[in-house]
């Protein structure tokens, strides 16, 4: 019998990046915030302290700060067809657990989708006709234009500090900066981090080619900074540690280095860690949600009664708490009915090595997560797709992030995969190899979606997330066609040998790809098609707020944080500012 | 010894070495081996840092034995350049020519030397160096020292200088100087933005701390 706690104006379910922001400005506005945590607390010091936070097989193998599949798996399959899976050791993405979230074990990579990824279904068929895309793709507008955003997104950034070069400010093209961008109100609040080698490299031949080369936007600072909150950040000191691990310097923009310390001072905040929460709990109508209902860390359960509700755990948790708590109409890939789940998305990456002789010293462990250079030449509808036969694009850049000695072995292509032949390749390739990363937007298709798994549960009782996911034709034929743009860059630089890796499919759960999971509580402009309305307000319960990448109608050519971070201070201020003022519906269904 | 003495001192070695009057050269008459690495003439840098690069607690004159040689060399540049200020160092640097400061860097990195003797610390003050020293403090937001400067501050090659060994009047002047601002030679204010952080009494409990950590890990 779960005991009933005393009532709270909000409850945020998940403490990482979003809920940190959300229950900070709505504690400052007066309201009575509690923040539901499954993990445990963590602080730069002690816990990302070196020498123990750079345990590559701790961290990087073993997985150490990402969510408990031995409790809370999500089951796979490729295809509707097939049975699903738990997945028991986390390889293609890495949800995290505890508090600051997944973006503790971020890379930093800062990116700003671009004006025509909100409108892609309207601008695709405004480019390229009615008939362009496959039968397949569900992509939709998103309901919210980048001009709505653009404030929004340069508060994130300047919360992070985000290094980098403007590419466009007011619509001035900036030398140095990417001349595709959207336009930016003003300037990167901190200088681009120092180009490597690599990147340098790549910008000579890339520009050489007639691209347009620039610096990777990072949240791993190039200078020290003091963001508005009064938070000081040092200088990234490349050591190359970034994804998968937590930065002992107080140098990568985690909630931890830039809001918490401020959301913990706040008396009108509460922080509960080691709360599972089990569903968001409904009235009699089902048209209004009375609180949640956790589990704590020795078993006990709690009602947390709330008169407003918002969801912020990482994406595929997102979809699950809505699907256990029987908010909005799961998604069948059968009937095209329903929404939650619907439009589960990825990423498309790609890869080119390549392998000079031994005169190239790359040091490639020398890096930060976001400290390299790039092109977005062929990411997005920066190019004519006409005749290409798909959409979406991949930013091409020398972005490698690390050197270590674990997972770094570059070997060319007829390599044995293990072995002395393959330990020479190693010792030979190691320092004298470029790897490209090609970052490729991921279109949604009706047979990709995520429900709930008949057959498996977690360690509370409740049933897994089942994912079905295969790589759209759309987005294979875009992989093929951006490496061959990426492998002409490589000869371009004078290697030796050069190997493009197109992603192929089928999509593999055990190998490791991004943890850019999106979509199934997608945004809209109409419930048919969407969970939330363009303020991540649920559709159909409107004292239900859903915030994450999971809102991603389809996903675009970028890492996606930042994007989630302009969307949450754009939720936000209609939280505030609307929503807060007379509770109820803000877009009429 | 105090500061003004330290550098009377100085300027009068320097007066009394004919072989560094003139730019860039080198002399001979130097009692030091031609055998040693660099075969540098060191006895003007042995006036102050002592026979074996020992240093002199009382004099804020570091103990440069067994130090980087690349730490060294970018101190010996930045002096000679004026981007670490000094009068006294900038006096002996700037005279060098780049390849006479790589072969001192050199020699003194290969140098080793016994440790000074340290004024006493208290048991609370040693704590709270270990503290900082090992695991930082999240109230005044400053990581370990040795997630830069090495295990037990044996320092990092390449990377960051020892600190294990190192007299505590040094440390703690360098520490002071980085939150004044009046030294800078340091890459991404990487050191201004943790002794911004730190207030006398750390400065103080780090210093004795690293001081007396030196005979484990140091030459």
């Amino acid at each position: 019998m779960a005991q009933r706690l005393k009532e709270v104006d909000v409850v945020v379910i998940g403490v990482g990046m979003v809920g940190t922001m959300v229950s900070k400005e709505l504690a400052a506005a007066g309201y009575k915030v509690v923040g539901l945590e499954r993990g445990q607390t963590r602080e730069t010091v002690p816990e990302f302290q070196s020498p123990g936070i750079h345990d590559e097989l701790r961290f990087d193998v073993r997985k150490a700060l990402m969510q408990d599949n031995t409790r809370e798996p999500v089951s796979f399959r490729n295809q509707a067809s097939q049975v699903a899976l738990p997945v028991r050791r986390w390889e293609s993405f890495l949800p995290g657990t505890g508090l600051g979230g997944s973006m503790v074990h971020w890379n930093g990579q800062t990116y700003r989708f671009h004006a025509n990824d909100f409108q892609l279904a309207t601008r695709t068929r405004e480019r390229y006709g009615k008939n362009f895309l496959d039968s397949d793709l569900t992509i939709q507008d998103w309901g919210v234009t980048y001009d709505e955003l653009e404030p929004h997104y340069d508060r994130f950034e300047y919360l992070l500090g985000t290094s980098g070069k403007a590419g466009n400010i007011k619509g001035q093209i900036q030398p140095g900066g990417d001349p595709h961008e959207s336009p930016r109100s003003r300037e990167y609040p901190t200088r681009p981090q120092k180009e490597h080698y690599q990147g340098a490299l790549f910008r000579k031949a890339a520009g050489g080619m007639g691209y347009h080369p620039f610096p990777q936007p990072s949240s791993n600072l190039s200078e020290p900074y003091t963001n508005p909150e009064g938070l000081k950040l040092n200088t990234c000191v490349f050591c190359g540690f970034c994804e998968r691990y937590a930065c002992e310097h107080y140098a990568k923009a985690v909630p931890q280095t830039v809001l918490l310390p401020v959301l913990l001072a706040d008396p009108n905040f509460e922080l509960r860690t080691g709360c599972q929460v089990q569903r968001i709990n409904l009235d009699s109508t089902k048209k209004h949600a009375t609180g949640v209902t956790y589990i704590d860390a020795v078993g006990r359960e709690f009602e947390q009664p709330a008169a407003l509700v918002i969801t912020c755990t990482f994406a595929i948790n997102n979809i699950r708490m809505l699907l256990l708590s029987g908010i909005g109409k799961p998604y069948d890939p059968a009937s095209g009915q329903g929404v939650v789940g619907r439009n589960y998305a990825y990423q498309t990456m790609s890869t080119v090595a390549s392998f000079f002789d031994e005169d190239v010293i790359i040091n490639p462990f020398m890096a930060s997560g976001a400290s390299g250079t790039l092109i977005n030449d062929f990411a997005g509808d920066n190019f004519d797709h006409s005749g290409l036969g798909f959409i979406g694009g991949a930013f091409i850049g020398a972005v490698n992030t690390n050197g270590r000695p674990i997972q770094y072995h570059p070997t060319p292509p007829g390599t044995p995969p293990w072995g002395k032949a393959w330990k020479q390749a190693v010792l030979k390739h190691y320092n004298h190899t470029l790897m490209f990363s090609l970052h490729g937007s991921s279109q949604a298709a009706r047979q990709n979606y995520a429900d709930l798994d008949p057959t498996y549960r977690d360690a509370w009782g409740q049933p897994l997330l089942r994912i079905t996911f295969d790589f759209p034709q759309n987005d294979l034929r875009m992989a093929e066609y951006v490496t061959s743009k990426a492998v002409e860059i490589g000869k371009a630089m004078g290697a030796k040998q050069v190997a493009g890796s197109p992603r192929k499919g089928p999509y593999t759960i055990t190998q490791y790809q991004t943890t850019h999971n999106t979509g199934g509580t997608v945004m809209g402009e109409s419930p048919r098609t969407s969970v939330v309305n363009r303020y991540l307000q649920s559709w159909d319960v409107p004292n239900v707020f859903v915030i994450g990448a999971s809102n991603y109608p389809q996903n675009a050519s970028w890492n996606p944080t930042c994007t989630l971070g302009a969307l949450t201070y754009w939720a936000i201020d209609a939280l505030k500012n609307k929503y807060l003022k007379n509770p109820g519906r803000l877009v009429s269904a | 010894m105090n500061r003004a003495c330290a550098i009377a001192t100085g300027l009068l070695v320097l007066a009394a070495q004919p072989g560094l009057t003139s730019a860039g050269t080198a002399t001979s008459t130097s009692k030091t081996s031609a055998k040693s690495p660099g075969a540098a003439d060191i006895s003007v840098c042995a006036a102050c840092h002592g026979a074996h690069g020992e240093g002199s607690a009382a004099a804020h004159v570091p103990r440069i034995a067994g130090q980087s040689a690349e730490y060294l060399l970018k101190q010996l540049d930045d002096y000679a350049s004026g981007a670490r200020e000094s009068a006294i160092m900038a006096n002996f640097a700037k005279p060098l020519s780049a390849e006479q400061r790589g072969q001192l860097a050199q020699r003194y990195a290969a140098m080793s030397a016994p440790l000074l003797s340290e004024p006493a610390a208290n048991p609370a003050q040693l704590a709270r160096g270990h503290q900082l020293a090992y695991q930082g403090d999240e109230l005044i937001r400053v990581q370990a020292c040795d997630s830069c400067h090495g295990p037990d501050g044996s320092g990092v090659l390449h990377a960051a200088p020892y600190l294990a060994g190192q007299s505590s009047e040094y440390i703690g002047g360098a520490l002071k100087a980085f939150r004044a601002g009046s030294r800078k030679n340091d890459a991404g204010e990487l050191m201004r933005s943790v002794a911004g952080h730190l207030a006398d009494a750390d400065i103080a409990a780090v210093s004795a701390y690293f001081a007396n950590e030196g005979s484990a890990t140091r030459p």
